[in-house]
């Protein structure tokens, strides 16, 4: 059997293990714990095969697909881009998933848990492999689905329940943005047709998508005066999804809220894999990224800002689950700043980003679970209840240490000692240099350095406060059981080694992706179309401050801390206090809370377009109470007619057939 | 032989016999009787031609309007005895209880 007729078993795995946990996981012990384990392992398993393949021969492209109706179709694309993410979230599903066999322990409701898990797993794995947009976006709802059930696992809690509702709506807001895209795509190559599609062409598989790209760039529409392609409507709606998925300003703030659910699902599903469903459909359609004017300098300022925006927020969390969160969102801003770096450095920019989502996920999954870890052993979310927890959890320490190195991003330039997320963010950075170099325009690079001094500051506050010193509650702390530390262990090896082992190989492998694979394009072309001037030289030959510079950023952002939390040199009650408005409004998260709730909710849903739908309503209501009311009052007085009197009616027959026979007689008279 | 112009008089005369006695009698049992006289009173027309015509058909309709007759008077005097035993009384104008 060969690799490829298995490969539709990815999915279908965990969605089967869903069905049986969801069923037999009270019979079994842990809650069934060990069928979306087995499930996930094989899926993993023959993931793993299909990139080795892959590696190997860059042209078994995995295509299958099946006719599902009409113009549509459902259908497996398995190429470098999307391997590497099938390899990624398996993986990291997996450790999840055994993971939460400790931590899930002295939970009652583990069956729903890993049964959920496994359902998002499977549909997470769907959105991956999908070859066309429909399909993708059928499972990015499904995604968002778990993500809603997981967030509101604890559901008796009402912030869990709240927190769920708000995660839900608030991607819909993006989600609704990406169906409009594919709509508008739809009818745009419907067009391109002329309404005639040939037997065979199925409209929304990439592949058909991506051959259309001139044309699309070339019908354009006016918006307020602009001429604006209908490539850079598309592609900005997409991104609209994009956002609102992977947490990019303004629409991140569900997920700081979405810790509520437990921190195993934040590791998986807030982390590592659901929110980088964004990133990914942004590399996925990449040649229409880069095709479409504007959308990629929309994609990297925006991304560069939630990157610092972010950043800012997490300085001052004392929830540790809330500072990765805002981490999260800040690193998912730089993973979308290395897309729209496209802008200069063309088909790179898909390695950059992907390299970066990887090894974020890798990290980031692991300080999640580290931070589980702690909050298993101590009982406690808040880090100024903490201190000291090194002694009680060497490993956790230990790893969670890694793992913050990664995520602040240490190493040295221009050799292989590094950590994952030096390799990745490094690029990225470099990137932005470049762009300002070739457009003037700095703000880009500007926003990420500074978001990588405060990366490295936050992480490192939250290091010094959560393990070093002494305890500042009495708490009764134990290091995990084995089941838990041994993925946390794995996962530092990774966050560790990975980006040394693959710095130059990932990229390399994952720019055939569009180039020199399924589908065969012309980067700088679409550039042309897009009107981006690529640079002539890739990354490289910058001046040695500026190969530099992410690296001092990130020492400089330890030393801050450790003046600050760990030596507590540096006093700061002055500037932390509620009194200093900087610190109060970045507490508060700029107030965007309120201004979602009381002005967005509260003055223009409620109060604006409620009211005015009721005052329609009522002119509704009113109108189809005055037809009820004619037709009553009109029956009143035509029932009157019906006497009950059998001598009435006869009259009444009586005289009619009379009056017909006299007509009948006048009519034949007169012809 | 009578001519037919007798037999459609008759039928005419007995017909509105019928209906003056339908439109005028209160008692339910007489209106009854006053329908069948307009039935019959057709029933005359019926054969009537059909003898002028030599057309059984017209004969035949006759028996089946008869038949009918007695299957409607059956049903009706049945309402009426069951309306005699809840009202000790047959007036059609009093028994009004499911109009408006």
């Amino acid at each position: 059997m060969a690799i490829e007729d298995m490969a539709f078993l990815i999915p279908v795995l965990p969605a089967l293990a869903f069905v049986l946990t969801f069923f037999l996981g009270k019979k079994l012990p842990n809650g069934g714990a060990i069928i979306p384990i087995v499930a996930i392992f094989a899926s993993f398993i023959i993931s793993l095969m299909i990139t080795l393949n892959l590696l190997q021969n860059p042209e078994q492209v995995i295509s299958q697909s099946y006719n599902w109706f009409a113009i549509l179709n459902v259908g497996i694309l398995i190429d470098p881009l999307a391997a590497v993410m099938l390899c990624m979230v398996s993986f990291v599903s997996l450790l999840i998933h055994i993971y939460a066999v400790g931590y899930m322990s002295h939970d009652k409701a583990q069956p729903r848990y890993f049964a959920e898990t496994a359902l998002f797993t499977a549909a997470m794995l769907g959105v991956v492999l999908s070859d066309n947009i429909l399909q993708f976006f059928i499972c990015w709802e499904l995604v968002g689905l778990c993500s809603y059930l997981l967030i509101g696992f604890w559901f008796e809690k009402p912030s869990a329940a709240s927190a769920a509702k708000k995660a839900f709506l608030t991607t819909r807001v993006g989600d609704v943005m990406f169906l409009a895209g594919i709509i508008l795509l739809f009818s745009d190559i419907f067009r391109i047709y002329n309404g005639s599609i040939p037997e065979g062409v199925y409209v929304l598989r990439f592949d058909e998508i991506f051959t259309h790209i001139p044309e699309i760039a070339a019908l354009n529409t006016q918006i307020f005066g602009f001429q604006v392609s209908h490539l850079t409507i598309v592609t900005l709606l997409f991104f609209g999804g994009a956002v609102g998925k992977s947490g990019q300003f303004p629409l991140h703030v569900w997920l700081p809220d979405a810790m509520e659910g437990p921190t195993t699902v934040s590791a998986l599903i807030h982390a590592a894999t659901m929110v980088t469903a964004g990133v990914y459909l942004v590399a996925r359609t990449f040649p229409m990224f880069v095709a479409a004017p504007y959308s990629l300098l929309v994609v990297a300022y925006l991304g560069a800002f939630t990157a610092l925006f972010a950043a800012t927020m997490g300085l001052v969390m004392n929830d540790i689950k809330r500072v990765l969160a805002f981490s999260t969102i800040s690193q998912l801003g730089y993973m979308m700043l290395g897309l729209g770096m496209g802008a200069v450095i063309g088909i790179t920019a898909v390695g950059d980003s992907l390299f970066h989502l990887i090894n974020h996920a890798f990290f980031k999954a692991l300080l999640f679970l580290c931070a589980g870890s702690v909050i298993h052993a101590v009982g406690t979310q808040d880090i100024r209840q903490m201190g000291g927890v090194r002694k009680v959890m060497p490993i956790t320490f230990a790893t969670m240490l890694i793992a913050s190195l990664a995520l602040a991003g240490f190493g040295i330039p221009g050799t292989s000692i590094g950590v994952s997320g030096f390799f990745s963010k490094d690029p990225i950075i470099e990137a932005a240099y470049l762009f300002g170099e070739s457009t003037e325009n700095w703000m880009p690079y500007i926003f990420s350095i500074v978001a990588a001094l405060l990366t490295s500051i936050y992480i490192f506050r939250l290091i010094f406060m959560t393990f070093t010193g002494k305890p500042r509650t009495n708490y009764k702390g134990h290091e995990s059981p084995s089941v838990m530390t041994v993925p946390l262990m794995i996962l530092g090896v990774l966050a560790l080694v990975f980006g040394a082992l693959t710095k130059t190989g990932f990229g390399k492998f994952l720019e055939e992706t569009f180039t020199n694979n399924f589908v065969n394009m012309d980067i700088h072309a679409l550039a042309e179309i897009g009107k981006y001037h690529l640079a002539s030289h890739g990354a490289g030959g910058e001046p040695l401050l500026i190969l530099w510079m992410p690296v001092i950023v990130a020492v400089a952002g330890l030393l801050i801390s450790y003046l600050i939390y760990g030596m507590r040199i540096i006093d700061m009650s002055g500037i932390v206090s509620r009194k200093n408005p900087i610190y109060k409004l970045l507490y508060n998260r700029y107030y965007q809370n309120t201004i979602f709730t009381q002005f967005l909710a509260v003055k223009v849903v409620y109060e604006g377009l409620a009211l005015a739908g009721r005052a329609i309503d009522r002119g509704f209501d009113w109108l189809v109470d005055m037809i009820g009311y004619i037709f009553t009052e009109a029956s009143d007085g035509l029932r009157q007619l019906q006497t009950g009197v059998v001598q009435n009616y006869a009259t009444s027959v009586v005289t009619g057939v009379s009056l017909l026979i006299i007509l009948v007689k006048l009519i034949l008279e007169v012809f | 032989m009578i001519p037919l112009f007798y037999y459609l008089a008759l039928s005419a005369i007995i017909f509105s016999i019928g209906l003056f006695g339908f439109m005028t009698q209160r008692s339910g049992i007489r209106m009854l009787m006053c329908v069948e006289l307009m039935l019959n009173a057709a029933n005359i027309n019926l054969v009537a031609f059909s003898s002028y015509n030599a057309d059984l058909t017209g004969q035949v309709f006759a028996l089946y309007s008869i038949a009918l007759a007695a299957a409607e008077a059956a049903v009706g005097f049945a309402i009426l005895m069951s309306i005699y035993r809840v009202r000790d009384m047959i007036d059609l104008d009093k028994i009004n209880v499911l109009r408006w």
